[in-house]
């Protein structure tokens, strides 16, 4: 009964581990929205932010237009310019125009974005074909005051996969204070993007918060990171720096969840899909059940060595309580290791860590994943000019495997003991970083699986960018982490107006 | 009495001049003497510094791009024009704001080079195995911004002009670089480089990099406006530095880790 016992390997989307499960009757009574109001229903609510959110932030109207402004305004010079071959005068012109800008520091950014994506094979489980469909206004404020810094990031959108009216949604999504301790600390303290770890996509030490949604649905990388509430606090010295990140209460990951992509459930042993959506008990909210993350570094001759902790709770609900019938976040510890430096003329990472399932200890239980080690090395590389590639060997290596598999519901279905994966990464950028090329594979020889990735960025201006890809997963079971997702394959495309 | 002072001391002003105008005016021909002053006017000055940058990054098509950012600089001091601590916060365009860069150059090895993208906290090795690869999408290379090693070409003197020492400048290593060779021009009344030409395998010219505008900042000649031209494209890239200072007394720690996450404010903001 313990697929994936030890949690969704390291992409961790909930995997559809063991507690992952719906009873199947449940998700027969589908939805049933008329599918020719869709359209109607779609286009209409792309396009209510810009009906609304010039209500709600009419002061903020005047930004795009006033960087529209500049932007014509500098056009005209810079053909100008251009004729006069850079003259004296025409070179004045373009730099006095908003060389002011960093200098005030309080500006509001942010951007504008529509997405659209959709599978690109039916789903049995899922009765919509869009994956992706959501217009997102990106507010970004942030100014110092004395010696404290203050930032905002919120985003204001309606999705249409999720929007239940009437209001846009907002997603705060930073909301920070920043200050300094004596000479030599500094706390961050409110809402915050948290990242640490040496691993590209692969995430062993680094337990903050990920968006498997954003990241199967194909929206911009920035979104693969959640929030956390939580106070870091760094101190730097000679000896070596310490980060220390405490979450009071417990910032799961955003799994998958079967509203928008279906999963393998072990309970139901079957691929499932919502309704119902997997709901999750969250661990109590005591100041004494939050989250405890540690990071102690320090750079050696040109090399970043690290050593970290976390204690606090599997980030997916992978444990299941059978006679309350409900999932849940398992206690996890972890401890581990990492290196990173230059290696020949590219890139090199090592990176280790061990998982202490704490509810688990002698892996007899099949609804809590075992402990594990897991491993990572990596190598990235500049072949020729603009075109790098990146490669990675990942091994989640469980513990006390007999026991699992003895207890295990589904002992077929289990990982191997060594579950090994592979990645690698290719980028091309090219006029003038106008345009990237990426390829980005998972690909596992023990699950026989994978996952590819291949994007186009485009920026048309320093405005207007825009971004198209695929997000193609499958293998050969139905039940291993890429291969459950296979009909959840889809394309996406974005359009964004920075400002 | 008089007048035996006034002799004297004309006679000593008159030496002086002469002495001045024949160390200015007296050719340098020790060409590995000439391509190191180059060096250090180019990339040494003062013992540090800061300056606001503006790149306007024109493609073969007419497209622009605007890339702005402050640079902070300090020299380690460890050995004459040796490493340096390089701190680079862009503020354009407003998908990169924030964005900070941070190098360390080494002169016997390869440098070490961070960037911080702040939406995902996350702080990214780079690796600096090309330096001729495009500061971000500029028609600048990372050598151009950061400096070549002067034992990477041998250098030969091919003219002395009124104005200016030419020097030819061949790869010892050919395979690494794009060029055949390249030549440089060189200002002999402040030792400025002011003009760079690479030349290709076919023995043409395809690649140009200007100071167009050269200002004295601290008593310092400093290239204010230069730029990069890739001939074969058209594409050109035109960089403008304004609110330069010099010797502003950078403390070494800001060249660290902390600065990534929480850029040292004091000394990127106009004073």
């Amino acid at each position: 009964m313990t697929f994936s016992p030890n949690a969704p390997c390291v992409i961790r989307p909930d995997s559809g581990s063991k507690g992952a499960s719906q009873p199947v009757s449940l998700r027969l009574i589908s939805l049933s929205v008329p599918t020719l109001l869709y359209p109607v229903l779609h286009y209409s609510i792309l396009f209510a932010p810009l009906l609304f959110a010039p209500l709600l932030f009419s002061p903020l109207l005047l930004l795009p237009a006033k960087s529209l402004a500049e932007d014509t305004q500098q056009n005209i010079e810079q053909s100008g310019a251009q004729t006069d071959s850079w003259s004296e005068s025409a070179s004045d012109e373009w730099s006095d125009a908003g060389w002011d800008d960093e200098e005030q520091g309080h500006t509001i950014h942010g951007f504008f974005e529509v997405a659209y994506g959709a599978r690109i094979q039916s789903n049995r489980w899922v009765d919509r074909d869009d994956t992706l469909n959501e217009a997102r206004l990106r507010i970004d404020y942030s100014n110092y005051f004395g010696p404290l810094y203050a930032s905002y990031k919120g985003d204001f959108l309606v999705d249409d996969l999720t929007w239940d009216g009437p209001f846009i949604d907002t997603q705060t999504r930073e909301a920070l204070l920043r200050f300094s301790v004596g000479k030599n600390s500094d706390i961050h303290l409110g809402r915050q993007i948290l990242t640490w770890g040496t691993g590209d996509l692969l995430f062993l030490n680094d337990l903050f918060p990920k968006d498997w949604v954003s990241f199967f649905s194909g929206r911009e990388m920035e979104y693969l990171k959640a929030s956390s509430d939580a106070i870091k606090f760094s101190h730097f010295n000679k000896l070596a720096n310490v980060d220390l990140v405490w979450s009071p209460k417990f910032d799961s990951d955003i799994y998958i969840d079967g509203e928008r992509f279906s999963y393998f459930s072990p309970l139901a042993d079957s691929i499932v899909a919502a309704p119902p959506k997997l709901s999750a008990n969250n661990p109590d909210s005591q100041l004494d059940d939050g989250e405890l993350a540690l990071r102690i570094h320090k750079i050696i001759n040109g090399y970043e060595w690290a050593l970290y902790g976390y204690h606090g709770y599997f980030k997916s609900p992978v444990g299941f309580d059978p006679e309350r019938g409900v999932n849940y976040f398992p206690k996890l510890s972890s401890f581990g290791a990492s290196v990173r430096g230059t290696v020949k003329s590219g890139i090199g990472n090592m990176e280790v860590a061990w998982y202490q399932s704490r509810d688990d200890s002698n892996g007899t239980d099949p609804f809590i994943p075992n402990s594990q080690l897991r491993f990572l090395t990596g190598y990235e590389q500049e072949l020729i000019s603009r075109l790098t590639l990146g490669l990675q060997y990942y091994l989640e290596w469980t513990q006390d495997y007999d026991e699992l598999k003895d207890n295990s519901l589904l002992p077929g279905k289990e990982p191997e003991e060594y579950r090994h994966l592979l990645t690698t990464r290719i980028n091309y950028r090219s006029l003038q970083d106008k345009l990237t090329l990426s390829l980005f594979v998972f690909y596992s020889p023990t699950d026989d699986d994978f996952f590819a990735m291949p994007k186009v960025i485009y920026r048309l201006s320093d405005s207007w960018s825009s971004e198209m890809g695929m997000n193609i997963m499958g293998g050969k079971n139905d039940y291993t982490l890429f291969g459950q997702f296979e009909e959840n394959s889809n394309l996406f495309a974005r359009v964004r107006y920075s400002f | 009495m008089n007048n035996v002072t006034k002799l004297l001391n004309l006679t000593f002003l008159l030496t002086a001049v002469s002495t001045v105008v024949g160390t200015a005016v007296a050719d340098e021909t020790d060409v590995e003497l000439i391509v190191s002053k180059a060096n250090h006017i180019a990339f040494y000055q003062a013992n540090d510094g800061r300056a606001e940058s503006r790149m306007l990054i024109t493609d073969g098509g007419g497209n622009k791009q605007v890339r702005q950012f402050t640079v902070l600089r300090k020299d380690r001091g460890e050995q004459v024009d040796g490493d340096q601590d390089f701190l680079v916060l862009f503020s354009r365009p407003a998908d990169v704001r924030n964005t900070m860069f941070r190098v360390i150059k080494h002169i016997d090895s390869d440098d070490d080079r961070w960037m911080y993208l702040p939406g995902l906290d996350l702080v990214k090795r780079i690796s600096s195995g090309d330096k001729r690869t495009s500061f971000f999408g500029s028609h600048f290379f990372y050598e151009d911004i950061s400096g070549r090693r002067l034992d990477a070409d041998r250098h030969e003197l091919l003219e002395t002009t009124d104005q200016h020492y030419v020097v030819k400048n061949t790869p010892l290593d050919p395979d690494s670089v794009e060029f055949i060779h390249y030549t440089v021009w060189i200002d002999k009344s402040n030792w400025m480089p002011t003009k760079t030409e690479y030349t290709d395998a076919a023995g043409k010219i395809y690649r140009r990099i200007e100071a167009l505008q050269i200002k004295d900042i601290d008593g310092y000649a400093t290239a204010t406006r230069m730029q990069a031209s890739d001939l074969r494209s058209g594409g050109s890239t035109l960089t403008e530095m304004r609110y330069i200072q010099y010797n502003v007394n950078l403390p070494d720690d800001i060249f660290s880790e902390r600065s990534l996450r929480n850029p040292p404010r004091q000394w990127f903001k106009r004073s």
